[in-house]
């Protein structure tokens, strides 16, 4: 046990889930990871190649689909996978009326969530085509070998400690190259223009979405009389003027002290500084 | 250790905080606080007749850590080297502090500190230690107040924008910025969430599953869960400064083409004249080094080296090899100026 880190992993998430019972599936992923490259392990070092790479290939979707299960970005909410019910005649209906202002606005944002969804369902496809990229450059890399050093440590003989061990070091060599397979797919899509626009679209269009909430909420503020963001903004807005105002102002008496002459030329003069400055602007009669 | 003795260890490691040196707020102004670091006693003569260093933070994290432990602190490597710190804390903004302007930090907030410390040691001029996007603001600062800069060091910072592995331009390219933002505060967590998007296996997988595989002391589990507070620890981000931040740098790309300009005043490279001296981690996911190393031809100076350390962002601050390399090299460049 000390030596499985899998082991650990499912016993320390078992652990937590006594805390917060949605731990538990974390637990069940260890178990679920440690089982399938255990599998992998077995039938790869017994079987002849067509077999391997097979066992190979089905390692390699299992963790796609894990993987496809338990990251979870904005994009890969649960709606994304499915197009969302259209808004209907409704979408188009002519506004007209008293209520037309609110109703071009419902229209708004119902069309920015359906913008929202389209986007969620583009990133949704490529992370699905990184995965699916990941787990055939895996399935690859075992398939040529660059997992028999991994089973060859699995079997290699030796006490049972030893073996528990090497058996260890297999499954994370495995693990680690299944993140390395993963990572490269996913930055290779990452940066691709596609993925971008995708993301900016989806972006771009909670935005719309949340500003045309966002007056929908400020508009029923004000019918019950409760302040708006909108106007503690002007507020904030007024405040920020007067501060530069009170520099400005702070700043011009410095700015005249500094050009007037000192104690010394007033005395010289035999005027005082500001009674001198007076009599300069004073008119000639 | 057991999963019973790490689960302990992970327990008793979130009450740990970080921060380890002592140090003193000398100037504060709003939520920004100006820490200046007491002197290490075998240090303490040394020290003296140094010039201020500053150390300038981004915005995005909190700057403690420069300070994380003892053995993982660029702060107190720099103390041991005899330097006098300063640190800005540019503190939690909130739903007031939604208007503040990259003028505001840089020409306000970053100066009226600078003045704070010239002033308070009879100087003309100070040493200036820019990180990550506080290395942006400090190019900005001594572009544009050159004789107030005596030697100028910055530390995997951004400079051209649009360099091809850069991912966080490529994505926000095409956003519609002010919409994003929408007058108000750019969440710590969306922030987060970005920066684990960059990586995601590793930061978000891979990252556990090592603490697990590695069996930590009671000493590794405090320092994980340090870096851990770290890393989530995140200030939203001031709406107006965050868009023009966002527009300026990684859509327009305008440091690197020297038509930045903050409050109306142009940000050109070429008027830096000090000696500068940048440091790149060529690990590093979130700046890429080619980013970094672009400052070079841009900048005036005749007087520009750059250091490259084959470490990761994080790796720059906090890695045991950063100890021993990275304040050494800072103090060594400046002693020789």
């Amino acid at each position: 046990m000390a030596n499985d880190p899998w082991n650990q992993w499912k016993a320390f998430a078992e652990q937590t889930a006594r805390a917060v019972p949605g731990a538990l599936p974390i637990a069940e992923l260890a178990g679920r990871f440690a089982a399938a490259a255990r599998a992998y392990l077995e039938k790869s070092s017994q079987a002849p190649q067509s077999a391997a790479d097979e066992a190979a290939a089905a390692f390699g979707n299992f963790l796609r689909d894990q993987a496809m299960a338990c990251c979870r970005f904005p994009w890969s909410a649960d709606s994304g996978g499915t197009a969302p019910a259209p808004w209907g005649p409704m979408a188009d209906l002519p506004a007209l009326g008293l209520s037309r202002e609110h109703q071009q606005r419902w229209q708004r944002m119902a069309d920015a969530a359906l913008r929202v969804a389209d986007a969620q369902r583009r990133l949704q496809t490529l992370w699905s085509d990184a995965l699916r990229d990941a787990a055939a450059e895996f399935a690859a890399r075992l398939s040529a070998g660059a997992g028999a050093s991994d089973q060859a440590d699995a079997h290699a003989p030796g006490s049972p400690r030893d073996a528990e061990a090497r058996g260890s070091a297999a499954l994370r060599r495995l693990y680690d190259s299944w993140i390395d397979c993963a990572e490269r797919a996913y930055a290779a899509i990452a940066h691709s223009e596609p993925f971008s626009s995708a993301l900016a679209d989806f972006v771009n269009a909670g935005s719309s979405w949340r500003r045309e909430f966002t007056a929908s909420i400020e508009h029923g503020s004000k019918l019950i009389d409760l302040p708006t963001r909108g106007e503690i903004n002007s507020l904030n807005a007024r405040l920020m003027a007067v501060e530069e105002q009170l520099r400005t102002a702070r700043r011009q008496p410095a700015a005249a002290a500094k050009r007037r002459p000192g104690p010394k030329a007033a005395r010289a003069s035999g005027v005082p500084a500001g009674r001198r400055a007076r009599a300069k602007r004073a008119p000639r009669s | 250790m057991t999963p019973a003795g790490l689960y302990a260890a992970l327990a008793s490691a979130s009450r740990c905080t970080p921060g380890c040196s002592d140090k003193d707020v000398v100037w504060q102004s709003g939520k920004l606080r100006l820490y200046r670091y007491r002197p290490l006693e075998r240090s303490r003569a040394r020290r003296s007749a140094a010039v201020p260093l500053l150390i300038v933070y981004a915005l995005v994290n909190r700057p403690y850590m420069m300070d994380l432990q003892e053995d993982r602190s660029l702060i107190r490597g720099l103390l041991e080297q005899g330097l006098d710190v300063y640190l800005i804390d540019w503190g939690y903004p909130d739903g007031a502090d939604r208007f503040i302007t990259l003028g505001d930090y840089i020409d306000g907030l970053l100066g009226a500190c600078v003045e704070r410390i010239l002033s308070a040691h009879g100087l003309r001029a100070l040493n200036l230690l820019g990180v990550c996007q506080g290395g942006v603001f400090s190019l900005c600062y001594a572009a544009l107040h050159p004789e107030r800069v005596r030697n100028l060091v910055t530390m995997v910072t951004p400079v051209d924008f649009h360099t091809p592995d850069d991912l966080l331009s490529k994505w926000v390219r095409h956003i519609d910025v002010p919409a994003w933002v929408a007058k108000g505060n750019v969440p710590g967590d969306a922030l987060n969430q970005l920066f684990l998007s960059l990586m995601p296996f590793r930061l978000s997988h891979q990252k556990y599953m090592d603490l697990f595989m590695d069996a930590p002391t009671q000493a590794q589990a405090d320092t994980f869960m340090r870096v851990e507070q770290w890393i989530f620890d995140s200030p939203d981000q001031a709406g107006a400064a965050f868009e023009e931040f966002v527009i300026s740098m990684y859509q327009e790309n305008r440091l690197a083409r020297n038509q930045l300009t903050i409050n109306g005043r142009q940000v050109d490279l070429r008027t830096l004249k000090r000696p500068v001296l940048n440091l790149i981690g060529t690990k590093d996911h979130l700046v890429p080094p080619a980013a970094s190393l672009a400052l070079g031809p841009l900048v005036g100076s005749k007087d520009y080296t750059a250091l490259e350390f084959a470490l990761g962002h994080i790796g720059m601050y906090i890695s045991a090899r950063a100890q021993h390399e990275v304040p050494p090299a800072i103090a060594r460049w400046l002693a020789q100026r």
